[in-house]
């Protein structure tokens, strides 16, 4: 991948989030309960408005990363792959998110190391941290309701 | 004589709380029996003459099925025992679990006066010595029952919302037939909690006790499979009381732990409990225990865990958990057992993977350390790992108890009951109505794994409705 410009990068993002959203919409006509359908359309939902946000950036907004460092609960590294399908359960669900915010976080990460140019990487660094932001939300909601420490 | 106003009453005298006898240590790691051993009847008379009688009693605040707790202290304190029970009674139908079970620590005793400037009263144990002494005086009087209304109720799960809501639409006339998966009626009160911290007798007994009320009681049917929610609507049954519980076994999807000797607890906790597999070959269900065995949790269910492997022979048993200990869910006395019982604890470690020998037999796991941050919007403390902190440790055997979720079969089997993302059933908060007309729910199926008692709790307020819609509906 070869980016000259913010707004080809802010393009790639663009169509990641979009693809993602597909993907989730598709996992939704196939999942056999109801609350998984809506738990995928939601995840849709999400990817759309993180496309949203970075066409506005891309139309003169601010894209600034995050002040403080995104927590790493290593959860996306840490658990097994899961093959998406019909009998997914929520907790599958969020393991396939994170992990898939966890591939894009690293993409972006990689793209900054690989780029001389400071303004691109500036934006590979905010979109990666937009990413690690993503997976975090999924790897808390994971932690609390898996991790239980109890029953 | 008039009374003096001025004269001050007399003071009342200081007792230190009774403490409960109980089994050695060294004596009862080698068996199931019962660890506590319970008050004698001047002991608990002794404990009950330290409750203030409040005007206002907090501990009935605190109590999820507002048990008239001053009453039947005072009744304790009159030496009248069985009337002590029938008071209990009149609020619970599981006292002999309750007392045992019950976290009176984070409930009832947590609300006592007396808890403010020293211990409170022990109202968890008088509440067992009670319900003991009643049974032990022989056969329980029945209480009277309404006459027969001819409705049909099916409860599915004879665990503790079940037998509840059983006991009650029993006692106002209803024809009750409860459906239990298991060959045995109790649900997580037989295949979950051990011989040691609740004998099976005791359950036993209370499910007895439902049978002489008339409820009807088919084990071995598994709601969902053998037969289908809307069979049992079709056959007769006005409404229908799912109190299932939450017994499908979470794990960390973390890699091996598909390997040999690594188990959830509720696999291990059921052979040892339910099939009794310390007794095997003279039961057929046998269990694996190695030698250094592990428990994955800081729950009540995770000491469970290691006080059985221990019991069963293991030479070593650890518990590793994420957080420290003073943030384990476990009730205190139970951890306190535990460590008395030579129970190793890694506190602040957390796996990331099991490893496997040449034959596919766990043979240790890597952890990481971990810290602890703020508190999050539950007030449990976050925890991450810390980085480079990887360690191995050996182990044979590897027990998971970090919860339980829903189980998905009787929601894949009736497309009109709704569910939330968890899998759990969504239910009317106060009557237990599900989306499905005519079905009713409560308990850990709907709120996720909590306490015996509101289960309970769940139980009767859905009978209440269920009764209501009985009783407004022609009879089918």
């Amino acid at each position: 991948m070869n980016f000259q410009s913010v707004g080809e990068i802010l393009d790639f993002a663009v169509a990641k989030e979009e693809q993602s959203a597909q993907f989730y919409d598709s996992l939704a006509a196939q999942v056999r309960q109801e609350s998984m359908a809506e738990v995928f359309r939601e995840l849709a939902r999400e990817e759309l408005q993180h496309k949203a946000k970075l066409l506005e950036v891309k139309q003169g907004g601010t894209f600034q990363p995050a002040p403080e460092e995104v927590a790493d609960l290593k959860i996306a590294e840490y658990v097994v792959d899961v093959e998406p399908g019909p009998e997914m359960s929520y907790p599958d669900a969020l393991i396939l998110a994170m992990k898939m915010e966890k591939a894009a976080f690293k993409l972006y990460n990689d793209l900054a190391v690989s780029t001389k140019d400071a303004v691109l990487r500036g934006t590979f660094l905010a979109l990666a941290q937009e990413e690690a932001r993503h997976k975090l939300r999924f790897e808390l909601e994971y932690d609390r309701n898996v991790h239980q420490d109890d029953y | 004589m008039e009374e003096n106003p001025q004269a001050e009453k007399p003071k009342k005298e200081k007792i230190p709380r009774q403490k409960m006898p109980e089994q050695n240590v060294s004596a009862r790691i080698r068996n199931f029996n019962e660890v506590p051993l319970g008050y004698d009847p001047e002991t608990a008379q002794r404990e009950a003459r330290r409750c203030l009688q409040c005007k206002n009693p907090q501990c009935v605040d605190g109590c999820p099925v507002e048990i008239d707790i001053p009453a039947f202290l005072q009744l304790v304190v009159d030496g009248k025992f069985v009337e002590a029970a029938h008071k209990i009674k009149e609020k619970n139908v599981l006292p002999a679990v309750c007392g045992r079970v019950c976290p009176q620590e984070d409930q009832c005793e947590k609300q006592c006066i007396l808890g403010i400037r020293g211990e409170p009263c022990a109202i968890g144990s008088l509440e067992r010595f009670v319900a003991d002494w009643e049974a032990d005086q022989g056969e329980t009087i029945l209480p009277s029952l309404l006459p027969p209304t001819g409705h049909k109720v099916a409860v599915v799960g004879a665990g503790p919302s079940g037998l509840t809501v059983a006991f009650d639409l029993a006692l106002l006339g209803h024809d009750v037939t409860i459906f239990e998966a298991l060959h045995e009626p109790g649900g997580v009160l037989m295949y979950g909690i051990p011989e040691f911290r609740l004998p099976k007798a005791i359950v036993k007994r209370e499910v007895e006790f439902l049978r002489r009320l008339g409820v009807k009681l088919y084990t071995s049917v598994v709601i969902g499979r053998t037969i289908e929610v809307d069979d049992l609507l079709k056959s007769g049954f006005e409404a229908v009381f799912l109190a299932v519980g939450a017994g499908l076994p979470m794990f960390m999807k973390i890699p091996g732990e598909n390997l040999n000797g690594v188990f959830s607890a509720n696999e291990f906790l059921t052979r040892v409990n339910l099939m009794k597999a310390y007794d095997f070959p003279d039961v057929d269900t046998p269990v694996w225990v190695g030698k250094n065995v592990a428990v994955i949790g800081g729950g009540n269910v995770a000491m469970d865990c290691a006080r059985t492997a221990l019991r069963l022979g293991a030479k070593r048993v650890s518990v590793i958990y994420r957080r420290s200990r003073s943030e384990m869910p476990a009730r205190h006395e139970e951890i306190v057992r535990a460590e008395e019982e030579g129970i190793i604890f890694f506190f602040l470690t957390n796996p990331i993977r099991y490893l496997s020998d040449e034959k596919f037999w766990v043979r240790g796991m890597e952890c990481v350390r971990m810290e602890l941050g703020q508190p999050d919007s539950s007030g449990r403390r976050s925890v991450k790992p810390i980085p480079d902190s990887e360690q191995i440790i050996d182990f044979d055997t590897i027990i998971v108890a970090i919860g339980a979720g829903a189980n998905p079969i009787i929601a894949s089997t009736t497309p009109d009951l709704k569910t939330n993302r968890w899998g759990y059933y969504i239910a009317d908060e106060e009557t237990g109505l599900t989306s499905k007309p005519r079905v009713f729910a409560g308990g850990d199926i709907v709120t996720g794994s909590a306490t015996v008692i509101s289960a309970m709790g769940a139980g009767r307020r859905s009978a209440r409705a269920i009764h209501k819609l009985l009783m407004e509906s022609k009879k089918v």
